[in-house]
């Protein structure tokens, strides 16, 4: 039996885009089946033309960050989401969010899937982890 | 422990670890070295052996690790100052 991982962003930030990336990648290696539910202002994440920033003052550094990240061999966020979704990582955006925010279903990346909170809990509550990232 | 066996263990062990593929993961940091291993893998057939080389100082744990969860062996390991030399019999 797979294990399933399940993750929950709410965040819009650079540093919230990556950590599911990261540990996804790393959980679908390992041979995991991984959930991404983004939520709030997380939906930023997996709209297409969005170019998240370091939080708060470090959002000048943002750019450095990425070239420090690209150097180590961390691709810059569609890429590694692309790679993510090769691998079978599952993203989903929050269907009421999308909702109260006006976003459409055309709006979101090639590849992100919509989801409520219930389907989403059944997932969470068929796995061994589920992380909050933020 | 730099002893002439140590020295002689090395050697015997690098004749016998006949490996099959070669994945250079040196200057990716976690956890690429780990998602690119998992590609590499797939690759490959059951028996064969992988060298992952590796100078991330998270790699020393996240292999070992990747193969206790993935049901791969790790058949051994060298350390070379920061290189880390990965030996892995694929299930």
């Amino acid at each position: 039996m797979t294990d399933k991982f399940c993750m929950v962003v709410s965040e819009g930030t650079f540093d919230k885009a990556y950590m599911p990336l990261i540990m996804g990648t790393t959980a679908a290696a390992m041979g995991s089946e991984v959930h991404v539910f983004y939520t709030f202002f997380g939906t930023k994440l997996v709209t297409k033309d969005q170019k998240p920033k370091l939080p708060g003052m470090f959002r000048l550094f943002t750019g450095m960050f990425q070239k420090r990240m690209n150097k180590v061999g961390i691709p810059a966020h569609d890429e590694m989401m692309k790679q993510a979704m090769d691998m079978g990582i599952n993203f989903y955006a929050c269907s009421t969010t999308m909702g109260l925010m006006g976003v459409k279903e055309s709006d979101l990346k090639p590849g992100v899937k919509v989801l409520g909170a219930a389907a989403f809990l059944k997932l969470a509550g068929e796995s061994k982890t589920t992380l909050f990232i933020g | 422990m730099d002893s002439p066996m140590h020295g002689i263990v090395n050697t015997v062990k690098a004749i016998v670890m006949d490996k099959n593929a070669t994945l250079d993961a040196r200057g990716l940091m976690c956890p690429m070295p780990i998602v690119h291993l998992a590609k590499k893998v797939k690759e490959m057939k059951t028996g064969q052996i992988l060298e992952l080389l590796a100078d991330d100082v998270g790699a020393k744990e996240d292999v070992p690790a990747w193969c206790s969860r993935t049901g791969n062996q790790l058949v051994g390991t060298e350390t070379e100052d920061k290189l880390l030399k990965f030996y892995i019999k694929m299930k």
